[in-house]
């Protein structure tokens, strides 16, 4: 020990920069571990504040009594979201979490100055409390008068035929005055959505809100600070709470929702329970018709003018039994059953024989569609399957749907679907007696949410009289404006209604009869003609199941029926909210591994100074070497002796390295803070500090460095003693005797095999994969790669090749007769064999059909990593081949000059020079791959603007109609008529781009509209898998592989509105503005999320001179919906401004490091000038000038860092080739300033090195001989 | 036997003296010798051979006296021109040959016509000089495929092919065995025969000293010189 520190105070100089080398590199490797501490302890801390005690959570898409959920301590909430406007400035905040809350909400966290939302400010409007954050975007003070527009709470669905769709009645406006503003810290900061940027929250008096949006007593969310989790079980569901009502009765109950349409889920569930407990059912089905009337004939319908009963109830029931059929019977003599049943057989028969003027105008349309069909134009196009084709074919399709829509009216042959049955007062209004033709209109809503009216023709077969199930109006639910009126002319249904075709003798009956049916039709037909999405029965009447009262068979359905019921069928959520919110923030990227690996080159660049600078140690202790070896010490004694200072000195300056890492990290943390800050969105992140990246930083560089300095240790003692004794050093490589003939030849033959190899399962795989096709390129490439290696051995550029090879496979004689026996050689053994080899085998394994091998060769090889690096290695090998082989070259030169002996002196030291080349190709390419995909210029996308809103959005935007519904005024409308306009639906959920740092587990979906699906790559939405729950989707190929971690090829499961999961099987997109979702088709959308409604997500295509007039029309007009219109091409650059932000730091950081490595080369090249003084005294001896030495000095090492370069430029753009397929656009500018700048550094450290090292006189290294 | 060339070259040292601090190593030495004339400069170890040759080399500078070269006295040059008179003037053989190892033997033997233009075909030249050394098979080998001798072999040629009026040779046969060590030294004195230069050689072997027409033996910083044919004029 005592001579180590002897040795160390003596080589102090050295053995200060060793043990700063592996500081630095420790502190970086520990301090860029610390950075991802940092990100994850951030993360962690926002989800502890923003959650405080809150623990689990309960979450409906619906409102719902509180008291179902049984469990104590449970503090109720309504979370909405919405826009707020400041009343005074106009100013405007979207996407605001709405929290209607009680003040017991906020102890959850445990804060000094809790918020009061009860403080009573002597005023008339309700108060509020907002967080800084909204604050900052409102720009208001306490006491200030703002608007919240809230999304208004409907039982029905907006879709639904009886659903409101007006903004008026689908946003709750409300105005109140903000009584406090909170930091965005703690409650501040509440959401339960994991995500770094800063909310903007309102907290609302959760029963001033309930009442505003007519749900008293009732919430969407409850939370708890128990540690117990939640679960279904803790769920007490009521009939009441499911949104259904069972009407009793003395010989039965009815079952029906507050929705109109019970769920199909539960009305599914509750035909199963009666059925299995013999309960009998009448399941019913009740619409609106706009008009019901007799037609004789399609001519008699157009000319002349026929008695039409307005706006009636009809109601589909079963016929077949019960008391409507007993009803029936009784109402029906024999010979009108007679003359219904003849009259249905020519009603089938005409049908099916298509006559009549109805069929005839359908046929002229089908006969329409099936000319386009064979239309040329479309036949050419089908062929190639265009997107021309599939918008041609989706039109038809439409048309063939808008055809059958029609035709399920009238074109049904089967005898279920043809009776109608009117009551006594209808049939006498239209003056019609059984066997009749009777014509029903009714309102449907198409795909644009607009209502249509269809038609639908029926026969006559019964009138009955008002009694009975006839007369029973228990049976139809409430229609919402309809149902309370007085008059018939007081309704206000959410369809159009025209007022003038109402009747007094319409007014008379409903006076009498309210909403009792005056049709009825049969439950198949009315399933045919009805059914949505919302469901296909609105009651179901139930009697007493044998051997029960009514009372114990409701008793007993009830109990039956809740207890199937899981909740999350019906819309709830348990949340473990804390658990999955500390899960999410380890972050779906691992900032340590992250900034480990953009911290690469400081690393690297670290441990080749510490290689250098302790080698340069040692060629200055040759004589110690040879000294101790001469007084008897074992080799093995003194590399162990040279080792364990190496390690000694590399673990002092790890341990001062752990000093540099918290420098390191807060200088990071900086960066990410201020220079990349998009890069994380918000500047949230503190310094977070774990003992084990330390250790692992410490362990980690000392295992690295002492990798390095057991490299330079081992090549200790090679030399003779006595040449280390007379001052030679062990690093004098061309002293070494060249490889051996046999060694030489075996490198060879092994090159040629591997490269014959790899050529024939190229030709193998192209073969398969492409055909002959691909199997023919594949052997040009060959042919045209082995003539360009004969070239180059018959050239004389190239000829030092053959000397390379010469004595090695022959003699030492190089002639043109051995390049030709060379390039035979090579052809014939080593590619022949290669190629056959690679070739056969490659066949055989692709020819196992089914075998996984197939897939897996072919998913390596088309997987853009292998083939990114495939390239990048390929291209960097073979250039370090061929630099190697110059190095070797003995090629006898006509004529000497000072290029060629300058560049010759790089191969003094072939390992050095090897190494240089090898470390700056290296860093270049990866420097040029990463640097290439930087995006300098502005995105461009096909659309204009993205545009978001915080409220759904019922109407079209495309459609005169939908503006004005929307509240356009003429000159918007036509203005926007210019545009063309995408409406998606959303299923809110989280962002899964790369400007979420938590971990994504529920994306948000959007639901594509039909319109666009004909286009690529849309239309792979279209594509039907014909297996249940399994659909396809798309999304953005970086948002998957580095923010959700899936791989593309595997399903990606989500959870329906149900509960149940669906498998998404995804295309991916490239570096699209779908960063942030997954996107369904609108179909498959309204399939899984029924209850999801309207539009707020949109896609707007906009001629440019318009688009500063478009962007302020929609969000003027739509402010109230909180529609925020961003351009696309700068929400596409705020994604790439993270990935050009990561660029940059790596740039920076590599950058730094390459820095550094040029300095370590610059040290590598100052202790080669020093080896070198005796060959340089000798060159001055022979009359050389200091100046033209710096000359061949400075060539030579800015020849090693151009070769270099260049080798990692070809590479790196070579190998992005290879992984894309394409050069992405080519960012000359970041990437030449980079690449010159690291080019200049390098050029000047070495100059350093070399003015400094010749600075001394080398004349006199002679004369010390 | 190849022709001798008709040069006439002089060189001529009044009182060189040179100082190393306290340690006075060489004391008025003063000779002058002609073209043609090969010279052995022996002595004891520490005696000042090396330093005198160095001196004559101009790779030293004298503390005292003047060293005239062909009437020009190098040390009066400015660098450049220095090193330009050392490149055309001087050739250097070393104890240890000091060839270049990542150059193959045509390309060490090219070395020196690099640090100035050459008029003349110095390939050609070279070529000629190997084929003189014996080494035309060896041309494209590297200095560590070669055996000592041959590494000599090349360090003469590669002192001669500016055609230097001065061989200069540190104990070109110090590494050698005494049969390598005997054919170099008949090379050498085949070359000096025919380039008609002033041959001076350091050595400890008096066998090989014997050969030369002068023996200038240094002990104590003083030089005496014996002459077998002509008598150089010695102070």
């Amino acid at each position: 020990m005592r001579a180590f520190w002897r040795t160390a105070k003596h080589y102090w100089r050295i053995h200060l920069i060793v043990a700063l080398c592996t500081a630095i590199a420790t502190g970086v490797l520990s301090g860029a571990l610390i950075v991802g501490d940092s990100m994850r302890g951030s993360l962690r801390s926002i989800t502890l504040e923003r959650l405080g005690s809150i623990q689990y959570g309960v979450i409906a898409d619906h409102f719902f009594q509180p008291e179902i959920v049984t469990r104590q301590n449970m503090v109720q909430a309504i979370m909405l979201n919405g826009t707020v406007v400041a009343a005074e400035t106009d100013s405007r905040a979207s996407k605001v979490n709405i929290y209607g809350v009680n003040n017991a909400f906020f102890d959850f966290w445990d804060v000094k100055v809790v918020p009061d939302l009860t403080k009573l400010t002597n005023q008339p409007f309700a108060e509020i409390i907002i967080n800084e954050a909204l604050q900052k975007e409102l720009n208001v003070k306490v006491g200030d008068a703002v608007l919240l527009n809230l999304p208004q709470a409907t039982e029905i669905h907006s879709e639904f035929l009886l659903g409101t769709r007006d903004t008026n009645d689908v946003i709750q406006r409300l105005r109140v005055i903000v009584n406090d503003i909170i930091p965005t810290a703690n409650a501040g900061r509440f959401s339960i959505q994991p995500h770094q940027s800063l909310p903007l929250n309102v907290y609302i008096s959760l029963p001033i809100l309930q009442k505003a949006i007519g749900q008293t007593d009732k919430v969407n969310a409850l939370f708890t600070a128990d540690t117990e989790p939640l679960s279904s079980n803790t769920l007490e569901l009521t009939i009441e709470g499911l949104g259904l009502n069972i009407v009793s009765n003395e010989n039965h109950f009815d079952l029906q929702s507050q929705q109109y349409l019970i769920e199909p889920t539960l009305s599914e569930i509750a035909l199963k329970v009666t059925s299995e407990n013999n309960i009998p059912i009448l399941p019913t089905f009740t619409y609106l018709a706009n008009s019901i009337s007799h037609v004789d004939s399609p001519q008699e319908e157009s000319t002349r003018k026929l008695v039409q009963v307005p706006y009636s109830t009809i109601l589909a029931l079963p016929f077949e039994s019960g008391e409507f059929s007993e009803l029936i019977t009784r109402s029906t003599t024999e010979v009108e059953k007679h003359l219904y049943l003849q009259v249905q057989q020519q009603e089938i028969k005409r049908r099916e024989s298509r006559e009549g003027e109805e069929f005839k105008k359908i046929g002229q349309e089908l006969q329409r569609i099936s000319n386009e069909k064979a239309d040329r134009q479309y036949v050419e196009s089908r062929k190639t399957n265009t997107p021309e084709f599939r918008k041609k074919k989706a039109e038809m399709d439409n048309a063939l749907a808008e055809v059958n829509r029609k035709l399920k009216g009238f074109s049904s042959t089967n005898t279920q679907h043809l009776p109608i049955v009117l009551n006594k007062w209808t049939a006498d209004d239209l003056g019609v007696k059984v066997g009749d033709k009777i014509k029903i209109t009714y309102f449907s809503v198409n795909a644009e949410e607009e209502y249509i009216t269809e038609a639908a023709y029926f026969i006559l077969k019964a009138v009955v009289p008002i009694e009975g199930i006839a007369a029973d109006t228990d049976l139809i639910p409430s229609f919402p404006g309809i149902h309370d009126t007085t008059n018939l002319s007081d309704w206000d249904p959410p369809f159009p209604f025209e007022y003038s075709k109402v009747r007094s003798k319409d007014e008379t009956y409903w006076d009498e009869y309210k909403s009792t049916p005056k049709a009825f039709i049969t439950l198949d037909m009315g399933k045919r003609l009805w059914k949505n999405r919302f469901g296909d029965l609105t009651s179901l009447r139930m009697g007493a199941a044998p051997g029960m009262d009514i009372d114990a068979t409701q008793s007993l359905f009830e109990t039956e029926f809740l207890k199937r019921i899981e909740p999350e069928q019906i819309g709830f959520q348990f949340l473990s909210l804390q658990e999955e919110g500390l899960k999410a923030s380890t972050g779906s990227t691992d900032f340590g591994m992250l900034f480990s690996s953009l911290s690469i080159f400081i690393i690297l660049a670290a441990a080749t100074l510490v290689s250098a600078i302790f080698a340069i140690g040692a060629t200055q202790r040759s004589r110690e070497i040879g000294i101790l070896q001469a007084v008897g010490f074992k080799l093995a004694q003194i590399r162990r002796r040279f080792l364990f200072e190496g390690i000694l000195i590399a673990t002092i300056g790890s341990l001062f390295g752990c000093l540099l890492a918290m420098g390191y990290a807060q200088l990071m943390i900086y960066g990410l803070k201020t220079w990349w800050l998009p890069a994380i969105g918000t500047p949230f992140i503190n310094l977070h500090i774990s003992g084990w990246s330390v250790l692992i930083g410490i362990l980690v560089t000392l295992f690295v460095v002492t990798f390095f300095i057991r490299q330079v240790v081992k090549r200790l003692g090679k030399a003779p003693t006595a040449a280390l004794l007379a001052g030679e050093t062990d690093f004098d490589e061309v002293s070494r005797k060249p490889k051996s003939e046999s060694a030489n030849s075996s490198i060879n033959r092994t090159t040629n095999l591997i490269l014959g190899f790899v050529f024939g399962m190229l030709a193998g795989y192209y073969l398969i994969s492409e055909g002959w096709f691909g199997f023919l390129f594949v052997l040009i490439f060959n042919a045209i790669v082995i003539a360009s290696v004969f070239l180059i051995y018959r050239s004389k550029f190239g000829s030092f090749l053959t000397d390379r090879l010469g004595p090695s496979v022959f003699s030492h004689q190089s002639n043109t007769d051995n390049r030709f026996k060379i390039v035979w050689w090579v052809l014939t053994l080593g590619l022949g064999i290669g190629t056959a080899l690679g070739f056969f085998g490659t066949i055989l394994i692709f020819s196992m059909d089914g075998s996984h091998i197939y897939e897996t060769i072919e998913g390596v090889v088309q997987h853009p990593i292998f083939r990114l690096l495939g390239s990048a290695l390929g291209i960097l090998g073979t250039g370090w081949l061929i630099f190697d082989r110059w190095l070797g070259s003995q090629r006898v030169p006509k004529r000497l000059n000072h290029i060629r002996f300058g560049l010759k002196n790089a191969a003094w030291q072939p390992m050095n020079s090897q190494s240089s080349v090898i470390i700056m190709s290296f860093a270049c390419c990866i420097i040029v791959a990463v640097g290439i995909n930087r995006h300098d210029a502005m995105p461009e996308t096909e659309y204009a603007f993205v545009a978001e809103s915080s409220l759904p959005i019922h109407h079209s935007l495309n459609t005169p109609d939908g503006r004005l519904e929307l509240g356009f005024d003429e000159e918007g409308s036509q203005l926007l008529a210019k545009s063309e306009i995408y409406s998606f639906r959303v299923l809110p959920g989280e962002d899964v781009s790369c400007l979420n740092l938590y971990k994504p587990e529920k994306p948000q979906i959007l639901g594509a509209p039909n319109s666009m699906l004909y286009d690529d790559p849309w239309h792979y939405l279209q594509q039907d898998f014909k297996q249940e729950r399994r659909i396809h989707a798309i999304g953005d190929a970086k948002s998957l592989q580095w923010i959700l971690h899936h791989d593309p090829k595997v399903d990606f499961p989500i959870q329906d509105e149900f509960g149940n999961t669906i498998s998404l099987r995804l295309e991916t997109v490239e570096n699209s503005i779908f960063q942030s979702q997954i996107i369904i088709s609108e179909t498959d959308f309204k399939t899984y999320y029924p209850s999801q409604s309207g539009y707020q997500y949109f896609l707007i295509k906009t001629p440019p001179e318009l688009q500063a007039d478009t962007q302020h029309t929609l969000e003027k007009a739509l402010e109230e919906y909180g529609l925020d219109v961003t351009s696309a091409s700068e929400r596409l650059a705020s994604f790439r401004a993270v990935e050009n932000t990561y660029i940059s730091t790596f740039q920076s950081l590599g950058g730094l490091g390459v820095l550094l490595g040029t300095f370590g080369l610059a040290m590598v090249l100052f202790r080669n000038i020093i080896e070198r003084r005796r060959e340089l005294a000798t060159l001055r001896a022979y009359g050389f000038r200091r100046k033209l030495l710096f000359n061949m000095l400075f060539l030579e090492s800015g020849f090693l860092l151009a070769v270099g370069m260049l080798i990692g430029i070809v590479a790196g753009i070579v190998a992005i080739l290879g992984s894309q397929g394409h050069l992405p656009p080519f960012p000359w500018l970041s990437l030449s300033i980079t690449l010159l700048l690291i080019f200049g550094f390098g050029i000047i450290a070495n100059s350093i090195a070399v003015v400094v090292a010749l600075r001394s006189p080398l004349l006199s290294t002679l004369k010390s001989e | 036997m190849q022709e001798s060339v008709n040069r006439t070259h002089q060189l001529k040292t009044s009182n060189l003296s040179k100082d190393f601090g306290d340690v006075e190593v060489l004391r008025n030495i003063s000779f002058s010798f002609d073209a043609g004339s090969s010279v052995a400069i022996t002595g004891p170890s520490g005696s000042g051979k090396s330093t005198l040759l160095h001196i004559i080399g101009t790779i030293e500078e004298p503390t005292k006296g003047r060293i005239e070269i062909n009437g020009t006295d190098p040390f009066q040059l400015s660098e450049p021109e220095l090193a330009r008179y050392r490149n055309s003037v001087i050739g250097f053989v070393f104890q240890d040959h000091h060839l270049l190892p990542q150059y193959s033997v045509l390309e060490n033997v090219l070395i020196p016509t690099l640090a100035f233009k050459q008029k003349h075909d110095v390939t050609t030249m070279a070529h000629d000089l190997l084929k003189r050394v014996g080494l035309t098979h060896r041309i494209s080998h590297r200095p560590a495929e070669l055996s000592g001798g041959e590494r000599q072999r090349v360090a003469i040629a590669r002192a001669l092919i500016n055609r230097p009026s001065i061989l200069l040779c540190d104990e070109p046969t110090g590494n050698l065995d005494s049969t390598t060590a005997g054919n170099i030294a008949d090379l050498l004195f085949e070359m000096h025969r025919v380039e008609n230069n002033i041959l001076i050689v350091v050595t400890h072997n008096l066998e090989l000293a014997s050969r030369f027409q002068n023996n200038l033996r240094l002990a104590d910083g003083v030089c005496s010189v014996a002459t077998k044919n002509k008598n150089p004029t010695v102070g």
